[in-house]
């Protein structure tokens, strides 16, 4: 790194050191969004409280399900109203334009980017997790609280993948934020009304294989891993299939230019 | 490692034969140009002619179709990272991350160019800008002016060879006019080069060393301010437009027409 007040420039700027910078930045602008960060974990905790009778773990497929559910609605307000909205606003903006006149590729923006909402993703799971455990009397040991990490990021990569996606097709952050909405509350009530079969077997095996499904299904798997079966291993897979192709369309339609 | 061209010292930048097309609208056309080191060279045409999207290939922003941009010896397309570190850029329209304070944002920018700056040097820059007062302050919550001198100060955080100013005292006061003139002044001093656009034939005149006017992504012409006037007072469509003395905006009228740009 050099000093400011040094003569002109003559080599390329360390990565690791302009990557740092960034990343700090991005953090920074996280912690002045706690607004929204507080308001995905709101979600999830109404969800947690709200299901706590018997009746209510019952019709919905048990606690594990529950928590899962919760998490998963955070993850996609998360990824796919906040991540999403932020960059296609930032993009409109300028400050990508900015950004790109600096000797930072592309790439290493992008990062940034994705790894501070993965921190974020992280926060919400855990938030969710311990607080579903204590409202719903559930034990969990070391090794499932990192599980559940793992997958919270998996799950986590499906949603900002989805969100990415977003941003990629489309360019104005009023259509970013409408289209966000239209396919939060589609994949929520998938989630929560095509999951316990109220409309017919068709819907239910639909949603079964959703994002949100898929996602639900692997959390309680790996909370419940005595009982892993086929069903669980697919759902890695079918989610990790979801992460290739939204991220793929994501980055190959993404525009970086200010419309 | 891809190694430099060989190199003409006199030259900071070389734009050969650049052509910037959007679909099937071409918005360049062709256009070289050299900026010498030291030089103060100013970028002349009306709304459309080309000058943004020339400027944006400089930058790295847009890929022309054709062309080479070398500067100081580099080829952006070989090392655009080492290109970019070499170059400081104000765009025409700037905007920084909105929930970053100002200290926030010299930070991440001194960071990127691989600057170290320590709070009381952030502190001194500051205060030659005036700005001393607003270091807790977001961006967007300071004045035109205010943002004007603080993407200024971003631009050239890394003592750059090349300084890129795309319309940099569009709407600014006269006094803000004025002391910026002073900064791109001190640059040069400081042994950088700079490239501005601008709609201003009063800012040309004063500040350039030489001009281009270009129009519909051509250059139409490249001079000294005195040169051009003198190149084209005895022009027929010059002096049409002329009110007295031949001017430089006469000539940039003659030669760009009359009607209104969108």
């Amino acid at each position: 790194m050099t000093s400011t007040g040094e003569s002109l420039v003559e080599r390329n700027p360390n990565s690791r050191v302009m990557f740092r910078s960034l990343f700090e930045a991005d953090l920074i602008a996280l912690k002045g969004n706690r607004r929204s960060l507080i308001l995905s974990i709101v979600l999830p905790l109404i969800i947690l409280l709200t299901t706590s009778s018997h009746k209510a773990q019952q019709s919905l497929g048990g606690t594990l399900l529950i928590i899962g559910l919760a998490i998963t609605y955070g993850l996609m307000s998360t990824s796919m109203l906040g991540y999403a909205l932020n960059v296609a606003r930032d993009r409109d903006k300028g400050v990508f334009q900015r950004l790109r006149v600096t000797p930072a590729p592309t790439w290493m923006i992008m990062t940034s980017r994705l790894g501070v909402q993965v921190i974020a993703n992280l926060i919400i799971s855990l938030v969710v997790v311990i607080i579903g455990a204590s409202i719903h009397h559930l034990t969990l040991t070391p090794g499932q609280y990192a599980l559940v990490i793992a997958v919270s990021i998996i799950g986590g990569a499906v949603f900002l993948s989805i969100g990415q996606a977003l941003v990629g097709l489309l360019r104005s952050p009023d259509t970013v934020n409408a289209a966000g909405r239209v396919i939060f509350i589609a994949l929520a009530l998938l989630g929560i009304v095509g999951l316990n079969g109220a409309l017919g077997s068709a819907v239910e095996s639909a949603s079964r294989w959703s994002p949100t499904g898929t996602f639900m299904t692997l959390f309680s798997g790996v909370l419940n891993l005595a009982r892993w079966s086929n069903t669980d291993s697919l759902s890695l897979l079918a989610c990790m299939i979801y992460i290739l192709v939204f991220a793929g369309i994501g980055i190959r339609w993404f525009s970086w230019a200010v419309e | 490692m891809t190694q430099p061209r060989e190199q003409n010292t006199l030259q900071i930048l070389e734009i050969k034969d650049i052509s910037v097309a959007y679909g099937t609208k071409t918005a360049v056309d062709g256009v070289s140009l050299q900026i010498l080191r030291g030089e103060i060279f100013g970028l002349l045409g009306p709304n459309g002619a080309g000058k943004t999207s020339l400027l944006s290939a400089v930058e790295g922003l847009v890929k022309p179709i054709a062309g080479e941009v070398i500067v100081d010896g580099t080829d952006i397309r070989d090392n655009p990272a080492l290109v970019k570190s070499k170059m400081g850029v104000q765009l025409q329209a700037t905007s920084f991350h909105s929930q970053l304070s100002i200290k926030q944002l010299i930070k991440l920018y001194a960071g990127l160019y691989g600057v170290r700056m320590v709070p009381s040097e952030i502190t001194a820059k500051l205060d030659e800008i005036g700005l001393v007062d607003a270091v807790s302050k977001p961006f967007k919550e300071l004045s035109g002016g205010q943002q004007q001198r603080l993407s200024l100060l971003i631009a050239t955080i890394h003592n750059p060879n090349l300084l890129l100013l795309d319309e940099p005292t569009t709407g600014l006061d006269p006094q803000s006019r004025r002391q910026l003139w002073g900064r791109i002044e001190r640059i040069r001093k400081a042994g950088g080069s700079i490239l501005l656009t601008t709609h201003s034939m009063e800012e040309a005149q004063t500040v350039c060393d030489r001009v281009a006017i270009i129009d519909h992504g051509k250059i139409v012409s490249c001079e000294t301010p005195k040169n051009l006037i003198e190149k084209h007072k005895e022009d027929e469509k010059v002096k049409e437009v002329a009110r007295g003395a031949v001017t430089l905006e006469d000539v940039f009228i003659g030669l760009t027409g009359g009607e209104i740009r969108d």
